[in-house]
């Protein structure tokens, strides 16, 4: 049915459509950066400031790649969505400090 | 399967889509103008109702020792007030003229999300009126407008009360929320050829930034009514001491809500006043980047001062001074914004008619307010004025001096261009007079009687205290306002009356594109999309000798959305599984939530292929 | 809208983008996303504040078991991938092959929240429930918010594979999809801050 119309290999390269291989190196980057954050606690041996710094940066750079590679944001066309989520983040890191300073003293 | 789908699309034109009339069409419509009319109505009923509130309120403070009202009355009838008036009228009327203006000023059809408009209408009309019905059951929210905890929570308030007020909010918040997506979306995608953003018009911009701010902000008051709600009716422990819950985290919470949603309230405002100063003036608006600047460095740093609030908290030094410099920062791009409309009135050939009047009565009260402001963001001075009248003060002087004065100012201005039939101007004239005498009697001396220690949302006071006179003053201030705004009422309903006969440009002096098509407009605004050549596009035009706007595009068959009743039904089952939610009746709250999940489904699986209309046909009929 | 120029039954390049509606969507979509960052964001801010508030509840190194954490994260993960894949045979205009990834999806997602729902009834067994304390309404609230979100995404895919057996792939169901798409990222984007924040930080202490 609708492989009828699929799009031929010569129209694919004029879209540059592209590949699955850059997703599959997001995968296993975000793969390997999961399995260290959980490693740094299951090992459990080390002081708890730093595997808090450990556990974000994972986390952070984790988020980048998969809002980057999977969510599109690397490509052309993504002004907006990115000052959507940015602005997003700047209130949110607002009321993260607010949590973390401002609830209890 | 492809083909199948598009051989259906070409049969589009064909489609007959069923057209209600009367009543039907009011309830099935997702015409932006219409739309904009429906939350005209139902925000000015909220205000009468806020307003005959207030009015309660003022006879209570008359006199001391007054038993007008219950002691417990009086806390219903402040809360309520407050509620209402911010969330009920004062955010639908911004709605009103937001949909009644924005696409025809980027020159466009419709917004981006037609269907999602009616559902944002909706949603806030239902929510309101789940509020409201408190007061037939007898448990009314009495916590404040702030609903603070402990007082809102569970253990003090154990009545139905401050249900009312979150789930009615929270439906309320709903369309909010639909309602700044959509703006933000409509005026991102939908402008007209060659409308840069930097050549919007300032009512656009402001709305737009209004918009980003309803988007990032509503969700935090989603969050809060969330835990505030959970902790009421499933014994959560978010806000509840005894829990291991803490309190400040809900006065967090609800200002960095509440903050943006002040600016929320006041930037479209601005930008009402950018264009009645314009065109009254006859000049182009001062300083128009610096404008823009303005209400974007406005609306970042009106993230960063929510606990300004809560400076008598105890946050300790660094938190209250950060935020005190954050807020009197905010000053400086307020300040720019007054100094260009005192710029562009400067010099220019100004008629006061009743829209400019406002306008202009607008920016020394706003002055006043913003003023105040700033000796409230004083941390040290804030410990003195905190809770008391000069509090209450300031905030009238912002949301009635500015954001009241420049809503009556845009619907002076707008209203040829929304019904086809001008205001009198007479009538007009003597409503500004009133109410603004009356706004200040109200609210000036309340500055004092603040100074003077009166404490706010106290039911009474006591003699000889030195707040007889005062009080007094304030009361007949507030029955001039209401005098004011029946004056209003009785221009609407003369208006009414008289033939639709306004002109297309009905001040003769109109700068945007608006004004460039016929009063009111036809469904579809534009029978050509027009071309922008520069800012003020109609009035540049009109400068260059032309009677009318550059087409973009060739005449042809317009596409319109279908309207649809499922908006309406969506909402009425969120406010049937409100009630079950507050009543824990399980079953009722699930067949309310099935009931909106039903429509959603089907406006998924139904598309909506819309229908034509031939202008030229249209003309033919007519 | 109208897909009037694709009569031929040619998809266009990015077909969720082609006609107008598709674009606004695709905008309207991301600024949502934007408040529901700010949505999570407050949700997070809460349990920040409240996560130390166990009082007599089990205390999380205790509660949380690292493994079954770890095998949701693992499923999560994948059905992103999935969802990769799922918007890269729409573009290559392969039908069965979207559906295909589409299913897999759903039944990752499927298999997540039936983990989430055993770990929740492990939990309340534990002593650990809605009102035992601060901590516990506000790691309900979060978590299951995120449940939601997650149960709404596979009904909402669900309902997709069903139009596009009925519809097919064409410029008004490309957008859903798209959406659908990105959203099922989103979920997996805010389950990283939730294994980092809530179960890791928590097993930390």
């Amino acid at each position: 049915m609708a492989s009828n119309h699929s799009v031929s290999g010569e129209e694919a390269k004029r879209h540059k459509l592209e590949g699955p291989q850059k997703h599959i190196v997001a995968f296993v980057l975000s793969l390997a950066l999961t399995i260290i954050a959980f490693a740094a606690v299951a090992a459990g041996e080390i002081n708890t400031t730093f595997t808090y710094i450990i556990l974000v940066v994972m986390a952070l750079i984790q988020v980048f790649v998969q809002l980057a590679f999977w969510m599109h944001m690397k490509d052309r066309g993504h002004l907006f969505p990115i000052i959507c989520i940015l602005s997003g983040v700047f209130v949110v890191f607002a009321m993260v400090i607010m949590a973390v300073y401002w609830v209890w003293w | 399967m492809a083909t199948h789908a598009a051989h259906a699309h070409a049969h589009a034109h064909t489609h007959t889509v069923k057209r209600y009339k009367g009543l039907m069409d009011w309830l099935t419509t997702v015409d932006h103008k219409k739309i904009g009319i429906l939350y005209l109505l139902a925000g000015f009923i909220f205000f009468l109702v806020g307003g005959l509130e207030a009015i309660l309120i003022r006879i209570q403070l008359m006199k001391p020792m007054n038993d007008f009202v219950a002691a417990d009355t009086f806390n219903e009838l402040l809360t309520m007030h407050g509620t209402t008036m911010i969330f009920l009228a004062a955010m639908p009327m911004l709605f009103a003229l937001m949909n009644a203006v924005i696409p025809l000023q980027i020159g466009a059809r419709d917004v981006a999300f037609p269907f999602l408009n009616a559902l944002g209408f909706w949603t806030f009309f239902f929510g309101g009126l789940l509020l409201n019905i408190s007061w037939f059951t007898g448990t009314v929210p009495d916590a404040g407008w702030t609903s603070y905890v402990p007082l809102a929570g569970p253990t003090y308030n154990g009545t139905h009360g401050v249900d009312y007020y979150v789930i009615g909010l929270q439906i309320a918040g709903i369309g909010t929320l639909l309602g700044g997506i959509n703006f933000m979306a409509t005026i991102i995608n939908m402008r007209a050829p060659g409308m840069s953003f930097m050549r919007m018009p300032m009512f656009t911009w402001a709305i737009f930034i209004t918009s980003v701010l309803i988007v990032f902000a509503f969700p935090v008051l989603t969050v809060g009514l969330v835990a505030i709600m959970f902790d009421r009716l499933f014994q959560a422990n978010f806000f509840e001491v005894g829990g291991g819950g803490n309190g400040v985290l809900w006065e967090h919470i609800f200002w960095v809500f509440g903050h943006p949603e002040v600016y929320i309230l006041i930037l479209p405002a601005f930008g009402v006043i950018s264009e009645v100063v314009a065109t009254f003036a006859r000049k182009r608006l001062f300083g128009y980047s610096s404008m823009v600047f303005a209400i974007v460095l406005i609306a970042f740093l009106g993230f960063m001062v929510w606990a300004h609030h809560m400076f008598t908290t105890g946050l300790g030094p660094v938190a209250n001074a950060l935020f005190s410099i954050a807020t009197m920062l905010i000053a400086v791009p307020t300040g720019v914004k007054i100094f260009n409309w005192l710029f562009t009135l400067w010099g220019g050939s100004i008629k006061f008619t009743t829209a400019n009047l406002f306008a202009v009565g607008f920016i020394p009260t706003f002055v006043l307010g913003g003023v105040t402001g700033v000796m409230l963001a004083s941390a040290p001075a804030d410990y003195q004025y905190h809770d008391s009248y000069f509090v209450v003060a300031h905030f009238h002087y912002v949301i009635v001096g500015g954001l009241i004065l420049g809503i009556f100012a845009g619907l002076h201005y707008w209203w040829p261009k929304m019904f086809g039939r001008m205001l009198n101007e007479g009538l007009g004239k003597l409503t500004f007079w009133t109410f603004f005498t009356g706004f200040h009697l109200t609210f000036f001396v309340q500055h004092f009687l603040g100074l003077l220690g009166m404490p706010r949302r106290v039911w009474t006071y006591l003699p000889n205290q030195g707040f007889e006179t005062m009080n007094l003053i304030s009361s007949i201030g507030a029955f001039l306002m209401g005098i004011g705004t029946i004056v209003f009422v009785v221009n609407v309903i003369i208006a009414w009356a008289k033939p639709r006969n306004a002109a297309a440009d009905a001040w003769e002096d109109g700068r945007t594109l608006e004004w460039s098509i016929p009063s009111p407009p036809p469904e579809y605004n534009f029978k050509q999309i027009p071309l922008v050549r520069g800012l003020d596009a109609w009035w540049k035009e009109k400068m260059d000798g032309k009677t009318a706007m550059t087409p973009a595009e060739p005449l042809g068959p317009i596409h319109m959305p279908s309207p649809s009743i499922l908006p309406l039904i969506m909402s009425i089952g969120l406010f049937i599984a409100g009630f079950g939610f507050m009543y824990q009746n399980h079953w009722v709250a699930a067949g309310g939530i099935l009931v909106t999940f039903v429509c959603m489904f089907l406006r998924s699986v139904y598309d909506d292929h819309g229908f034509h209309i031939d202008p030229e046909e249209e003309e033919v009929q007519a | 809208m109208s897909a009037h120029q694709h009569v031929e039954g040619h998809l266009p390049h990015e077909p969720e983008k082609a006609t107008l509606e598709g674009r606004n969507k695709v905008l309207g979509f991301w600024i949502f996303l934007g408040a529901e960052v700010v949505l999570f964001g407050t949700l997070f801010s809460a349990f920040i504040a409240l996560r130390h508030q166990v009082l007599d509840g089990p205390h999380p190194s205790h509660l949380f078991e690292l493994p079954m954490v770890f095998a949701a994260t693992m499923i999560l993960l994948t059905s992103s991938l999935m969802s990769v894949f799922a918007v890269q045979a729409m573009h290559r205009n392969k039908m069965k092959a979207l559906i295909g990834w589409l299913f897999v999806t759903i039944i990752l997602g499927l298999a997540f929240l039936g983990l989430e729902i055993y770990e929740f009834n492990t939990y309340v067994s534990e002593g650990h429930k809605m009102n035992t304390s601060a901590f516990s309404s506000s790691f309900y609230t979060l978590v299951g918010f995120h449940g939601a979100h997650v149960a709404f995404g596979v009904l909402w895919i669900s309902l997709l594979i069903a139009q596009l057996f009925k519809k097919g792939l064409t410029v008004v169901t490309a957008p859903k999809i798209y959406l659908s798409m990105i959203y099922w990222h989103f979920i997996d984007v805010v389950w990283v801050f939730i294994f980092t924040v809530v179960y890791l930080m928590g097993k930390v202490g």
